[in-house]
């Protein structure tokens, strides 16, 4: 297939790479520096979600303010946390359905521990240790007794939440007025300056989250046992720890999330948001974390919130039906997974698309730096 | 028959063709050469319409064509035989070898009766011996890559393009798939033939074509043109002797294996020590228990047994134990169990590096940068930059990462399995110069390998498998081809069989 333009790009160019610099690369030569700093896999959606705002904030004038966006930051808190945990089991390759029913039993904890008067701090310790421990238990039953981590984490999903409804007779526990919930409600509602405490915990746990993954041994160990195991464990890692460690990660956002979303309701609930799984789940992978393992990032991850957290945002804002809201998200996953594997599908599809539209340039490139705290 | 002109194909900071012509004539084996890297594959991937180029001209049979999916080139008769294997693993043998053109029965169903006959027969020709009826992910590397050939012989090819497809491949394996290479050119079929083993091209190929760096360099007739021309035109300068023995000066055993035994059956107990100082070369047909010695050093199977590294018990219960005490394992499948595919070839280095980079759980990413960029300079890795995703480089490329990271670990016992394989002259004799090095700094290599030529040259010692044991151990100095072979196919020495 000939191309008349000689000088065209190749296809894993991003739209951040301009045309000459790889078409006169010398062999060899080094990547361009625009190329580094591009963003990696979710570049598209980032795009997306800023033409999203963009629209927003030309049709609906309470979009643009701060305190709308404040709103949208602690409303999306909870779905935050979680995804964080999913991310770290997503990038092993596998999949924790259990993680919105792991938070569910910790809040129910959470509501029991205070309710029975124990000092908030104990009560915080227990909440979030019995949620590492619900993702720790799931993490031996993958490892040590070799079950599916599908079946386990779909095992579990149903056995967690059965535990949140038997522990209280399926109450709900009120926590108004209770003493210690002023510190809960503290932590969720108030502002440090303009910002909300809440928004500050979740860039801390962003940060905390990259880095891990950065920067660690773990997190170096976790993308190389989700990219290829056997080569995982060739190399000397323990293939089975690092696995039990990211389930026990996924159990601990558990019952950080629990803390949080207890906190804004100022009750535990016994039931959770059907929805919620699926949210936590698409934002992640939204945010260009493979399902099939081995590369993502948490970087990725918030952008995926925030694309989720604006759409919903805006169709509550345009009075639109909330039960289109699942619809919107359902196609925003489908086309944002779906670039993602046409884009690693192999060139050819991508050159001939290339080769009749140069426009067709503006697709997310490959991972750029190594382990990105994406 | 097919006629590329003027072909150009850039990647990210690569120029990986640059104006290549190519005429390969029908009846007439042409073979491809060149270090790797220098853009065979990327050839041979636009021929059979895996990718498209940037620029340039492809006719078949005069007519200018645009090659523009993998499906097209087979209904123009282009049939690829790739260096990766592509076979659907959990179908049976049958199924891959007629994958996509199944027979049917008159009700449109699988003719199975038919299908098991037919591939029986092909199987036969090629004289591969496996039950049609077994999924294809219980096969040995080797029994895949000689299905994937079976699927191609049996396609009716124009032209057949074969990527490396005898590197997995035993020597008598080689030499059947070159006898059915030769009756399909007698036939008529346009063969191009891509490969890093002289051998093979001096018996199958009349005409060569030489790439460096992209460039197309030179077209000349084989086998008139002697092997240090050749070599000369594909690295561009003169190789000096390939293996450069070198005086040895054996130290105290490094390396002591009593009564290893896998559980599968495969390897039965064995015993042997190597010195410091010492290649030992490990020699066997498929089959024989070599490549499950390698696996059981290396903690990566199943095995009871002892081993010592200079004098302290190693335990080979996992990979990691078998490192800890000092065997580095490098093992001969390096898609499946060698590489990680969607990270890039930085951390391809480091993921063996990983406890010597951290320091209480942080990983030292300033030095580990700094290891990377010696290592990718030292093995001679041809890559965009570090951080290029390691599935982007050529196949010689990854193996020089796979073996690297484990060379650059210092550790007293090396054992390769199958370390050259897909590896162009000049990295191979850089290889076998680093193993040698290492040996002179006083650790104990083993080297598994199917090449013999490789292993008298480099090789101080040989131990010959045959079911499972060692049948036989030679001293390389003046040792004959034939007397190693003659026991790893029929377990005794020459002499004895005489
Ligand atoms: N998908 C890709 N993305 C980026 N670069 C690529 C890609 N595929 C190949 N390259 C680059 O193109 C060049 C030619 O690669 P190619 O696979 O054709 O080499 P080769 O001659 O087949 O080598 P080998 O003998 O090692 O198989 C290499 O520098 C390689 O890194
Ligand atoms: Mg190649």
């Amino acid at each position: 297939m000939t191309n008349d333009h000689g000088g065209t790009v190749t296809p894993t160019d991003s739209a951040t790479v301009p045309t000459e610099v790889v078409a006169e690369a010398p062999r060899a030569a080094k990547i361009s520096p625009l190329r580094r700093l591009s963003l990696g896999r979710y570049t598209g959606v980032l795009v997306a979600l800023l033409a999203v705002c963009v629209y927003l904030s030309l049709t609906q004038d309470v979009f643009l303010t701060w305190d709308n966006f404040m709103n949208i930051a602690k409303s999306n808190s909870v779905i935050f946390v979680l995804a964080i945990g999913a991310t770290f089991v997503i990038i092993s390759a596998g999949i924790d359905l259990s993680t919105v029913s792991a938070a569910t039993a910790s809040g129910m904890i959470l509501g029991l521990t205070l309710q029975a008067g124990w000092s908030i701090v104990l009560v915080l310790l227990a909440t979030v240790f019995f949620g590492l421990f619900l993702g720790l238990l799931n993490g031996m039953m993958i490892t040590k007794l070799k079950i599916s981590f599908l079946v386990v984490t779909l095992g579990t999903l149903s056995i967690y939440q059965s535990f949140a409804l038997v522990v209280h007779d399926g109450q709900t526990i009120s926590l108004f007025g209770k003493p210690g919930f002023n510190v809960l409600g503290n932590f969720v509602n108030h502002d440090i300056g303009p910002f909300p405490i809440l928004l500050v915990f979740d860039l801390i746990l962003l940060l905390v989250a990259g880095g891990v993954l950065r920067y660690t041994g773990f997190g170096r160990a976790l993308f190389a046992v989700g990219s290829n195991p056997e080569a995982a464990r060739l190399n000397g890692i323990n293939v089975g720890k690092i696995i039990l460690f990211t389930y026990g990660i996924a159990g601990l956002t558990a019952g950080i999330a629990s803390v949080v979303q207890v906190g804004r309701l100022t009750s535990a609930a016994p039931q959770a948001d059907p929805t919620l799984l699926l949210t936590v789940l698409a934002a992640v992978l939204i945010g260009g974390t493979a399902y099939t393992g081995g590369e993502g990032g948490v970087l990725g991850t918030l952008v995926g919130v925030l694309f989720l957290g604006v759409v919903q945002n805006g169709l509550t804002l345009s009075s639109v039906s909330s039960f289109w809201q699942g619809t919107v998200s359902g196609v925003i996953l489908i086309s944002a997974v779906g670039l993602g594997v046409l884009r690693d599908r192999g060139f050819t599809l991508r050159t001939r698309r290339m080769a009749r539209s140069p426009s067709a340039l503006a697709e997310p490139p490959s991972p750029i730096e190594p382990g990105a705290p994406s | 028959m097919l006629r590329l002109t003027g072909i150009v194909k850039r990647f990210p900071g690569v120029v990986a063709l640059d104006r290549v012509d190519l005429e390969i004539r029908a009846g007439v084996v042409h073979a491809l050469t060149g270090e790797n890297g220098s853009g065979k594959s990327t050839l041979a991937r636009i021929a059979s319409g895996a990718l498209g180029p940037d620029a340039g001209r492809i006719e078949v049979d005069g007519v200018e064509r645009r090659i523009a999916t993998p499906k097209e080139a087979l209904d123009l008769g282009i049939v690829t035989i790739s260096q990766e294997l592509t076979l659907a693993p959990t179908l049976t043998v049958a199924e891959n070898v007629f994958l996509g053109r199944l027979p049917r029965t008159r009700f449109r169903t699988v003719d199975w009766p038919r299908l098991l006959a037919d591939t029986t027969e092909i199987l036969d020709s090629l004289g591969v011996r496996v039950d049609p009826r077994r999924p294809v992910s219980e096969l040995s590397v080797e029994l895949q890559q000689e299905i994937e050939i079976a699927r191609a012989v049996s396609s009716r090819s124009r032209l057949l393009i074969l990527d490396e497809a005898t590197s997995s491949l035993s020597e008598a394996a080689t030499s059947r798939l070159l006898e059915v290479v030769e009756q399909e050119r007698a036939k008529g079929v346009a063969v191009l033939m891509i490969s890093h083993r002289m051998p093979e091209l001096y018996r199958a190929a009349s005409i060569a074509s030489v790439l460096r760096d992209g460039h197309l360099v030179a077209d000349v007739p084989l086998p008139q043109t002697p092997e240090t021309e050749l070599v000369r035109l594909m690295v561009g300068r003169e190789l000096g002797d390939y293996y450069r023995k070198r005086a040895i000066d054996p130290g105290e055993t490094v390396l002591e294996v009593r009564d290893l035994a896998s559980l599968d059956g495969q390897l039965l107990p064995t015993s042997l020590s190597v010195r410091r100082g010492e290649i030992v070369g490990v020699a066997g047909l498929v089959g024989s228990g070599k490549a499950e010695l390698g696996l059981a050093l290396g903690g990566a199977i199943p095995s009871v047994g002892t081993a010592q590294v200079l004098g302290r018990d190693v335990d080979l219960s996992q990979p990691r134990t078998a490192l800890a005490g000092g065997i580095g394992f490098v093992p001969d499948d390096r898609k499946r169990a060698a590489l990680l595919p969607t990270r890039s070839v930085a951390e391809n280095f480091s993921v063996a590096w990983t406890n010597q980079l951290t320091r209480a759980g942080i990983v030292d990413t300033r030095t580990e940068r700094q290891r990377v960029r010696e290592a990718i300079e030292r093995y001679g890795v041809v890559t965009a930059s570090a951080s290029s995703r390691i599935t982007t480089l050529s196949g010689g490329n990854q193996q020089k990462v796979v073996l690297g990271r484990v060379f650059a670990r210092d550790l007293d016992v090396l054992v390769l399995s199958e370390p050259t394989r897909g590896i162009d002259v000049g990295a191979k004799s850089e290889i076998y110069r680093l193993m040698q090095e290492f040996a002179a700094q006083g650790a104990g290599i083993v080297i598994i390998s199917s090449e013999l030529p490789e292993l008298l040259g480099i090789a101080d010692r040989i131990l010959v498998f045959f079911r499972g044991q060692v049948r036989g151990e030679f001293t390389t100095g003046g040792l004959e081809e034939e007397e190693v072979a003659h026991v790893a196919v029929s377990g005794t020495r020459l002499e004895s069989a005489a």
